[in-house]
């Protein structure tokens, strides 16, 4: 797909160039349709909640940590955040503060399992995701709650902002204050200290559970912020979450490749939410077939690890690209290489001389 | 002086030995790690081989196994046929056979299946034929006197056994011609109750007609089940000669060398006569160490030697928390220190530079400035914000201090740098923070001589300045070099105190050995 072609020596914005590449495209294909500012104002909302949900992936992946639940945490914050309204008639702000609440005790069971029952956080939030939505249906009795009709509530989103809704605006908000966080705090450099090695981290002084515990309430609360926007955005929906979390995982892992590559980082991946989103748009005006945008996300997730995991040499050791890589062990009995830096053993003094 | 041996058959038998090696060499770059070395291992013979560590055993192993090419000249012959070099496949062929330190056996597996791993199972129609591979199985662990039920778990076996089972699973089935098994320290880890059991295991495998090439440090052994022994000591054969004709002091004479008379090295600071006591440790127990007692003072450098087993390799990970202990208890400048806790160590002042960087020193795939500060980004964050500019400064400084090369390096992500410069990247980390307590393991392992004395002098400097260091070494010149004195360990218990004119690498190869 697109991301193999791209290897000019240009790897750190290759999604820029991608980027550039589908607007060319699409508006040779499509002039009267595509170039639209009607088109750009459309991504940009559109594609908002997806840069949210990839911005919360980014910091449990930067901590070698997979969330796999925060898909469904979205969801259940937003149909919590509607019921309590439609329902339960409370104001708009104690409705986004509980549902806020709720995703950020999913982080905190997810914490838990990972850190406390050390259990693989692969198949923990795998596992959560299911509970999650069953939590959502307990809640919700599997009817879809009727939109609120609060003016409040859909001027969260939808209110214009220089031709924008603000929804974008949050993008940029949330964005800046997570790259500050993630590039800026000792608390980021923690974090992707124990993606990096936790065994290392460890023994370095660094409390490698304390910060995969933080690092998934991260997420969990940032995947129910991801939630509520869609709320009030597109209207209560029982469904949109376990959709989303395909193209977010895309997009962090192609995000890792952009910009700082080998790291998870915030502006890599919403540059590439934004450059995928370009492409399933481009090829919708070309093209209705249904299937389209489903299958562009399933070849961009493994195009980008794949261009991940082959381009990057020092992304090789870390451990989530580990669970990628498909390499033979080597037979038993097969003898230990020499000493590091290919200095012999024997003259290294290594033990076991 | 033994009479030397000469290479015939073994035991009165006209077949040709299993193992002769002739005028074996071997060079890695200006070190000559094998000098003309000759070796002759009777068939059903144990030939015992010794020597300390850079003697090149390893690297005859490895010229064995396939892994090294040899210099031009030498030769090696196993049960009288050229053994070709450089290809592990040819050297299976040739009848060698190998079990490793590392058993390479999967524990939550039965012996079986462990088994069935080197030669497959046999099958029909694609059907695991599960009832002839435990006939096959039971047949092989009989060879090596082992009665053991094929579908017992690896992992409720006792250590001797697991070794046993990988010895029959090297030596395979009933018609492979296996000429030479290598044992690269069965018994390195083997609790001492175990290592009776296991030296009937390797007489069994001797009795049908293998030669059997036994590498150890534990001279015990040697006069238990050898019939001959070589000695080698930097790459040349001291002796060879049999096992009923030597003496344990001459055995030990000849792995030390001519080192008696050595003096006591030249350390460039005395030992503190009185200074606070900063690290206090009593009844520590964890893995094969302890329970053990000792103090260390502001400003002394102690050594830690002893063999592998001997405990030494969890005295520091055990005193900083690295690993978990057992017992016992650690108080750093006057305070206890939980075990487990390598947060709390960092905390109070202690610190750790683990044996192997790739997988506990450093993150490879950051910055060496990012690597730097990690133990303490206080010193170059403002306001919540780790300062780009104070950190580069910090990184800049330390790459002065300790010469890393290249210099301008400090964004440069740390897998990149060799492995001398890594260790001086990983060693400024905690020296940044003054120690109080720095615990060094293996520090100048598969670092080049140049950087080796830079961390030397870095050692000395820190302990001018107030840090007790502790040593840990497999190296007995490095320790006799560098601390005022050294703890001998053996079987997880102090062996000896050598400090003064007693400090000397004979006297710690001595005490580490039993002697």
């Amino acid at each position: 797909m697109s991301v193999k072609r791209v290897n000019f020596g240009l790897d750190r914005f290759s999604g820029l160039y991608l980027w550039a590449a589908f607007i060319i495209l699409f508006s040779i294909l499509k002039p009267g349709l595509f170039p639209m500012m009607a088109t750009v104002h459309s991504i940009a909302a559109q594609q908002a909640v997806s840069a949210i949900l990839g911005m919360a992936l980014v910091v449990p992946l930067a901590a070698g940590t997979y969330d796999l639940s925060v898909g469904a945490t979205a969801n259940l914050a937003a149909v919590i955040v509607i019921w309590l309204q439609s329902s339960q008639h409370w104001g708009v702000a104690a409705s986004i503060v509980t549902a806020l609440l709720a995703a950020a005790f999913v982080g905190v069971v997810n914490g838990f399992l990972v850190t406390r029952l050390r259990i693989n956080s692969f198949i923990a939030t795998l596992g959560m995701a299911s509970i999650v939505s069953a939590s959502q249906t307990i809640v919700s009795d599997n009817n879809q709650p009727v939109p609120p009709v609060s003016s409040t509530w859909s001027a969260l989103t939808q209110q214009n902002f220089g031709g924008f809704q603000v929804v974008v605006i949050y993008v940029v908000v949330i964005g800046l204050f997570m790259w500050w966080a993630l590039e800026h705090t000792p608390a980021g450099r923690y974090v992707y200290a124990v993606g990096s090695n936790p065994e290392a981290a460890r023994l370095s002084g660094v409390r490698v559970n304390k910060w995969i515990w933080l690092s998934l309430i991260t997420s969990g609360t940032l995947g129910g912020v991801a939630g509520v926007l869609y709320g009030s955005l597109s209207g209560p929906s029982l469904t949109f979450g376990q959709t989303l979390l395909l193209p977010a995982f895309a997009a962090a892992f192609l995000g890792s490749t952009q910009l700082k590559p080998g790291r998870f980082n915030i502006w890599g991946t919403v540059l590439a939410v934004y450059v995928l989103a370009t492409g399933v748009q481009g090829l919708s005006f070309v093209t209705s077939a249904q299937w389209l945008s489903d299958m562009f996300n399933g070849v961009a997730l493994i195009g980008a690890v794949w261009f991940a995991v082959s381009r990057q040499a020092g992304a090789a050791s870390h451990p989530i690209w580990r669970m990628f890589r498909r390499r033979p062990a080597p037979p038993p009995g097969t003898p230990e290489p020499a000493g590091l830096d290919g200095e012999p053993s024997e003259v290294a003094g290594s033990p076991g001389t | 002086m033994a009479p030397q041996l000469t290479c015939s058959a073994g035991r009165g038998s006209t077949s040709p030995p299993a193992l002769h090696v002739h005028g074996l060499s071997k060079t890695f770059g200006a070190t000559k790690a094998l000098d003309a070395v000759d070796l002759c291992v009777g068939a059903g013979q144990v030939h015992a081989l010794v020597g300390q560590n850079g003697s090149g055993k390893s690297t005859l192993i490895k010229i064995l196994s396939g892994y090294h090419y040899p210099d031009a000249g030498g030769w090696i012959e196993v049960s009288g046929r050229p053994l070709p070099f450089g290809r592990p496949g040819d050297s299976r062929a040739a009848g060698t056979r190998f079990v490793h330190q590392d058993l390479a056996l999967v524990r939550d597996e039965t012996i079986l299946d462990n088994m069935a791993l080197g030669e497959g199972f046999p099958t029909r129609l694609g059907t695991i034929r599960r009832r002839e591979a435990a006939r096959n199985a039971r047949a092989q662990l009989a060879r090596v006197s082992l009665d053991l039920d094929p579908e017992t778990k690896i992992r409720q076996l006792s250590p001797a056994e697991q070794t046993g089972v990988a010895i029959a699973r090297a030596l395979g089935r009933e018609g492979d011609a296996v000429s030479l098994l290598v044992l690269d320290e069965p018994t390195a880890t083997l609790p001492e109750r175990d290592v009776d059991r296991l030296l009937d295991i390797v007489r069994a495998t001797a009795s049908r007609g293998i030669g059997v090439l036994y590498v150890t440090h534990r001279l015990d052994e040697i006069f238990k089940v050898s019939d001959a022994v070589t000695i080698l000591r930097d790459g040349r054969r001291v002796t060879s000669t049999a096992t009923a004709a030597i003496t344990r002091p001459e055995l030990v004479a000849h792995l030390v060398g001519r080192q008696f008379e050595e003096a006591a090295g030249a350390r460039s600071s005395a030992p503190p006569a009185e200074g606070a006591s900063l690290l206090n440790v009593a009844r520590l127990q964890a893995g094969r160490l302890g329970p053990i007692d000792f103090t260390a003072l502001a400003g002394e450098i102690v050594g830690f030697a002893g063999l592998t087993g001997s405990g030494r390799e969890e005295i520091c990970a055990t005193v900083f928390g690295a690993r978990a202990r057992r017992s016992g208890a650690v108080w750093v400048a006057g305070r206890a220190l939980p075990g487990g806790r390598p947060d709390l160590a960092v905390a109070r002042g202690v610190a750790y530079l683990p044996p192997d960087r790739r997988r506990q020193g450093g993150q490879m795939d950051m910055s060496a400035r990012e690597n730097l500060t990690l133990t303490g980004l206080g010193g170059v964050t403002r306001c919540l914000m780790v300062r780009r500019r104070l950190e580069i400064a910090e990184a800049r400084k330390w790459f002065e201090i300790l010469d890393v090369r290249p210099r301008d390096g400090v964004n440069r992500s740390l897998g990149t740098f060799s492995g001398g410069n890594q260790q001086k990247i990983l060693f400024a980390k905690w020296l940044r923070r003054s120690p109080r307590v720095l615990l060094l393991d293996e520090p100048t392992q598969g670092v080049d001589v140049a950087a080796k004395a830079e961390l030397h002098a870095q050692i000395w400097a820190a302990a001018a300045a107030g840090t007790a260091v502790i040593v840990s070494s497999s190296d007995a010149d490095e320790l006799v070099g560098l601390c005022h004195r050294v703890i001998v360990l053996r079987d997880g218990q102090i062996a000896a105190h050598l400090t003064g004119r007693d400090l000397a690498t004979a006297a710690i190869s001595g005490a580490a050995l039993g002697s």
